[in-house]
């Protein structure tokens, strides 16, 4: 048996595939230690399929959100930052653009490393070498200076140390020798990559969370040997997984590991589907992430921020809007209906929870649409109260002179028109038409607004997987194993040969490989180049050892593509080399030939402002089976809505492929 | 009100989406560094009348200066397929570099006369124009001239754009930039017209009524809520003949709110002029900082807002007055005297424009300082504070390129007013030169301190230093190799007793 185990905000989803089967369940997520509600999930699983034992479980991977919580709330180990003397503000300084345009006391995060905390290097290297050097006695008196200030965690980051590490090698043995027991993470080991903002910020959160994520998987590889279930592997917010201890070391790794999840499930169930290029949507109860799958593999970047801090390192292109089931509808001074960003959140959750929530939500409004059964258990335990709701929507009714049903169908649109937005934003950024793909629907709340949200871009396709509300644990348990490696490299004109550019590849893929533990992995990697000049790269695709006039080649046609020119006879540089090693993961046959024929009820639901008298089906949908709307789809942890003027069947894998009719216009 | 609160906000949402994607293509096509890698571009969406319905701004000071862009070309006769292009600052332009291109919407009608339906705009910050220095930004103009190539109102076909490409250095880039703007002008026209079909061209008018009223509306709340009467301020500029006095009335009536700026300075012989767009602009972007920067950036959104500035007056300047420093330091100065009349502490109140170098290589940049103290909050260190917020260039990356070698960047602590809120303290920048170079300054708060508010002591001046001896404010010179250029940037004021 294969586990995979996706921590949320509010519910840990654990799914358990098998030859023949894929069962999965939810447990609340246990904010206070979430391997509680790990062991919860994976028991409910293991029941799930049939009374499995945790004795049977052969890999057991793991999606979580401890490095995210911390930074979000701030909870960092004790952190001191070294860096070269005259730059030691270099977290603070940021890339000097104020937080917000209008809100002009609107503060970026503080640094991890207080100003008390900042130690400098005596030191300088410069772009050809060393200027100053640390000396014996420098990395001494740093190695002192800390000593007095007693951090749990230290970042070392020391101008153009991409390139000439020596010095940030000799602080950390001195270090790790004066002050055993203390995290230390080295800005050329952990990132690699120049431009000291972005490697600082890095660097600062990889030391200032580890010592937090380590203490957590500690805990969590305790309970799953107590369990019987083996060490679990973690998911890096590239995609692929980790052993844990490597994890452990490097937090900045695994900033975005609940996210990735989702987005690796959806990329391989839309593969599975026969349908390898979709726009994913995972929609949960606050927020929204939309991710571009191309031919069965998420887009990546090399930056982002998160919490309003800077990271660079590979992580899969996800963007996240502030709408979900609970974003909350509300009347702004102008009149207009607004929905979010602020959300009811788990507690008191929307009104229909019945958790004494009074304010109308998006999931409010599902329900009095009828999109959603009152009075029913869903999945996670919470039984909806449509008189709650109805009095939550009523009242924000009558407040902008609607009727209650109107209002409902306004917040559901309103909802559907900021996540098209995210949605067209992202592709248009990209160079691409949001028509070209389908849409991929998942989360809690994905399925029910997808059709809507499909018919605002005009798109015509919409693949809602099997399992689409536990699709990050399903996602964990084909994901590859991964090691990256990166360095800025620099490489123009004459210095940029193809044996320079393969002893560089030789170099991050031996060292990817011997961390990922496996000699002969795939190697991936890319190129970021640039024409001399410009203060962004572009990544491109390439062999381990591709010619220097290959890579101009490949980077015109992407420079091209992206933005509608190349420069001809414009000196082409190579800034960063990225490889990353991977063992893929295993494959797992989504089919379910045991999938009965549904159950089946109807109820009036609202479309298009009438009624309709709509059939409700429950339960797994047997491959083949056609769907027609109005329909709704309630499976066992989501539900899906399917307007008039959609229809489709359900695929071998379970997915329900969905096409819009072409006379219903757009 | 003819639309409900729900298509309402969708509509607001799509025209918002419109202009970000015409903003997006933008950035996209574009070949300039100004463009692609700061933002220094703004797209927008006009009704037929030449009222500005939405706007995405990526900098605040082209806030309230595109209307002045589709005015000017107004009253032209417009046809399908045909677009205009325009940078004169007396005639709807700011500053030369930010070229505006403005393309009518027609309804896509097959047989009758074919109906105007709305305009779709752009700015861009060119990164050369022409005139007598690269950049088009001399620090020492006298007119207009100097600057670059001045542009009134023409029709932008190919050969306009061969014509004006060939009288601009990198003329490749100019026409690649210039036809950016038409792909972005292109794709804003696409989605009105898409959004037309659903509405039709009368709903689609009446929409746009709507989404100016409702801005209006919650501008009118915003100011209503402020107390009646008059507030007065009065601040300066560092020219180098001497100090320049700008003035400001800002009187609240009910839910209006009038800016008079009369009894500033007279318009000078230099570069610190503005055109009434640009005092605009920086008046704008204060009203927004003080009412709720969430209303949607249109005309409606300035309709209870009168700006008045007298004709020949610094802030209303007269052709061929030279401009290029009016744009980027006295529209710092406008929006901090409007701040100021409300009682705010004020930021640095200069973007320290810094220009280094020799026959192989020209480098600028801004630098950051410190935030004023807001009523509530401390004021943020080292950031740009108002009408500009781009990114600073690594030491890394200038080190690589340049020959300069960053000595000191840091924090320059203490240098924030003390307060019951502190002001944000001011940036150290030291580079020391590698080859001998010139250099030009053009920066403020040098003489006078950002003040603070509600007995909130003042933010440090700032300092510019070549080896330990001061420099004037505004000054250009020699750099050999081993001298050091150290810039202390002034810090923000603070707000209310300490």
């Amino acid at each position: 048996m294969l586990l995979g185990v996706d921590v949320g905000g509010t519910f840990t989803d654990a799914a358990v595939a098998w030859e023949g089967g894929i069962a999965t369940a939810k447990a609340p997520t246990t904010p206070g230690d979430q391997s509680e509600g790990v062991i919860a999930a994976v028991t409910a699983a293991l029941a799930a399929a049939g009374g499995g034992e945790t004795s049977d479980v052969e890999t057991f991977a793991h999606g979580m959100t401890v490095a995210t919580n911390a930074l979000l709330e701030g909870d960092a180990a004790r952190t001191a930052l070294v860096a070269t003397e005259g730059f030691t503000d270099v977290v603070e300084l940021g890339r000097q653009a104020r937080a917000d345009l209008y809100r002009l006391c609107a503060a970026h995060p503080p640094p991890l490393a207080p100003p008390d905390l900042r130690v400098a290097a005596p030191e300088r290297t410069g772009p050809d070498g060393v200027l100053r050097a640390l000396g014996a006695d420098g990395a001494d008196a740093v190695a002192s200076r800390l000593a007095e200030l007693e951090p749990e965690a230290v970042a070392v980051v020391l101008l153009h140390s991409y390139r000439h590490p020596e010095h940030e090698r000799e602080l950390g043995e001195a270090i790790a020798q004066r002050l055993p027991g203390v995290h230390v993470s080295l800005s050329h080991e952990v990132v690699g990559t120049f431009r000291e903002y972005e490697r600082a910020a890095t660097t600062e959160i990889d030391a200032a969370l580890s010592p937090l994520l380590s203490r957590y998987l500690r805990r969590l590889v305790e309970r799953a040997a107590q369990a019987g279930l083996p060490e679990p592997s973690i998911m890096q917010s590239s995609g692929g997984l980790a052993a844990v201890g490597h994890a452990a070391g490097h937090a900045a790794l695994t900033v975005l590991s609940g996210p990735a999840g989702g987005a690796a499930g959806a990329a391989y169930a839309a593969a599975a589907a026969g349908v390898p290029d979709v726009l994913g949507l995972d929609m949960g109860g606050t927020s929204c992430d939309v991710c571009v799958v191309d031919d069965g593999r998420v887009a990546e970047t090399s930056e982002r921020t998160i919490a309003g801090r800077t990271l660079a390192l590979p992580s899969l292109d996800i963007h996240t809007v502030g709408a979900g089931g609970g974003s909350v509808a509300w009347r702004d001074a102008g009149g207009a209906l607004r929905v979010g960003p602020r959300s009811a959140g788990a507690q008191p959750g929307p009104a229909g929870y019945g958790r004494g929530g009074t304010e109308p939500t998006v999931t409010d409004a599902n329900l009095v649409l009828g999109y959603l059964p009152a009075g029913e258990e869903l999945a996670g335990g919470v039984t909806l109260d449509l008189e709650a709701a109805e009095s939550a929507v009523g009242a924000l009714a009558s407040e902008l002179g609607l009727e209650p049903l109107e209002c409902a169908a306004g917040i559901v649109r309103v909802a559907g028109t900021e996540m098209a937005q995210a949605l067209r934003v992202i592709t248009v950024e990209r160079g691409v038409d949001p028509r070209d793909y389908a849409l991929m629907p998942f989360g809690g709340a994905g399925p029910m607004h997808a059709a809507a949200i499909a018919e605002e871009l005009g798109m015509r396709r919409i693949v809602c997987p099997r399992a689409s509300g536990v699709l990050s644990a399903l996602g964990l348990v084909v994901s590859e194993r991964r090691r990256d490696a990166q360095r800025s490299v620099l490489l123009t004109g004459g210095d940029l040969t193809a044996d320079a550019i393969a002893t560089v590849t030789g170099e991050l893929g031996d060292r990817a490989r011997s961390e990922l533990g496996d000699d002969a992995a795939e190697l991936r990697c890319v190129y970021e180049l640039r024409y001399a000049g410009q203060a962004f790269e572009l990544a491109v695709t390439a062999g381990e050892s591709p010619s220097p006039d290959g890579l101009r080649g490949a980077f015109g046609a992407a420079h091209e593509e992206r933005f509608g020119f190349r420069e001809d006879g414009g000196e082409v540089e190579l800034v960063t080399v990225r490889v990353a090693a991977v063992a893929p993961g295993p494959d797992v046959d989504l089919a379910n030939a045991g999938a009965e024929a549904p159950g089946e009820t109807r109820r009036p639901a609202r479309f298009g402002g009438s009624e309709h008298d709509t059939r409700i089906l429950r339960g797994e949908l047997p491959p083949g089976l056609a769907l027609e709307g109005p329909l709704v789809w309630e499976g066992p942890e989501a539900t899906l809505v399917v307007p008039p003027g959609w229809r489709g069947e359900v695929h071998a894998t379970g997915a329900v492929l969905l096409e819009r009719d072409e006379a219903a216009g757009g | 009100m003819a639309l409900d609160p729900i298509d309402l906000q969708v509509i607001l949402g799509a025209l918002r989406a419109t202009c970000e994607e015409m903003g997006a293509v933008l950035v996209r096509s574009a070949h300039s560094a100004n463009i692609k890698e700061r933002r220094d571009a703004s797209t927008a969406l006009f009704d037929a009348r030449g009222e500005m319905v939405m706007q995405a701004e990526h900098i605040p000071v082209h806030l309230g200066a595109m209307p002045a862009a589709v005015a000017a070309v107004l009253g032209e006769n417009h046809a399908p397929g045909r677009s205009w292009v325009l940078n004169d600052p007396y005639a709807g332009g700011t500053h030369l570099p930010d070229i505006t291109v403005v393309t009518p919407v027609f309804a896509p009608a097959a047989d009758a006369e074919p109906e105007l339906l709305a305009f779709a705009a752009s700015r861009a910050h060119h990164a050369d124009v022409g005139g007598r220095v690269p950049g088009s930004m001399p620090a020492d103009s006298t007119t207009l001239e100097e600057e670059g190539v001045v542009i009134s109102a023409r029709i932008l076909d190919e050969a306009a754009i061969e014509d004006l490409a060939s009288r601009m250095r990198q003329p490749g880039q100019r026409r690649a930039d210039l036809r950016a703007q038409l792909a972005a002008n292109r794709a804003g026209a696409a989605r009105v017209q898409a959004l037309a079909q659903r509405t039709g061209a009368d709903g689609l008018r009446e929409a746009f009524g709507e989404v100016l009223d409702y801005a209006e509306r919650r501008t009118r709340a915003c100011i209503g809520e402020l107390d009646d009467g008059t507030r007065e301020a009065v601040d300066v500029l560092e020219a180098a003949e001497g100090d320049l006095e700008l003035r400001v009335a800002a009187t609240v009536d009910g839910d209006e709110l009038r800016l008079d700026f009369s009894g500033s300075a007279a318009q000078h012989g230099g570069n610190l002029n503005c055109p009434l767009a640009v005092t605009r602009s920086a008046a704008y972007f204060a009203v927004r900082v003080l009412t709720d920067p969430d209303i949607p950036p249109s005309a409606g959104a300035y309709r209870p807002i009168e700006v008045l500035a007298p004709e020949g007056s610094l802030l209303n300047a007269r052709a061929p007055a030279a401009v290029a420093g009016g744009n980027v330091e006295t529209s710092s100065r406008v929006a901090d005297l409007i701040l100021a009349a409300f009682g705010r502490a004020l930021g640095q109140g200069t973007m320290n424009n810094l220009t280094l170098g020799n026959e192989r290589f020209t480098y600028y940049e801004t630098l950051g300082g410190g935030q004023g103290a807001c009523p509530d909050a401390d004021g943020p260190s080292a950031v740009h504070v108002a009408m500009s917020n781009t990114l600073n260039t690594p030491a890394e990356a200038l080190e690589l390129e340049f020959p300069l070698r960053v000595v000191e960047h840091s924090v320059r602590r203490g240098s924030g007013g003390a307060g019951r809120y502190r002001g944000g303290d001011g940036m150290v920048r030291e580079v020391e030169a590698l080859a001998d170079m010139t250099y030009s300054l053009i920066t403020e708060r040098r003489r006078h301190r950002p003040p603070g508010a509600d007995g909130g002591l003042p933010g440090a001046a700032g300092r510019n230093l070549i080896d330990g001896e001061e420099l004037e404010p505004k000054a250009t010179g020699t750099l050999a190799a081993g001298q050091r250029l150290r810039i202390e940037t002034p810090g923000g004021g603070g707000h209310g007793e300490p």
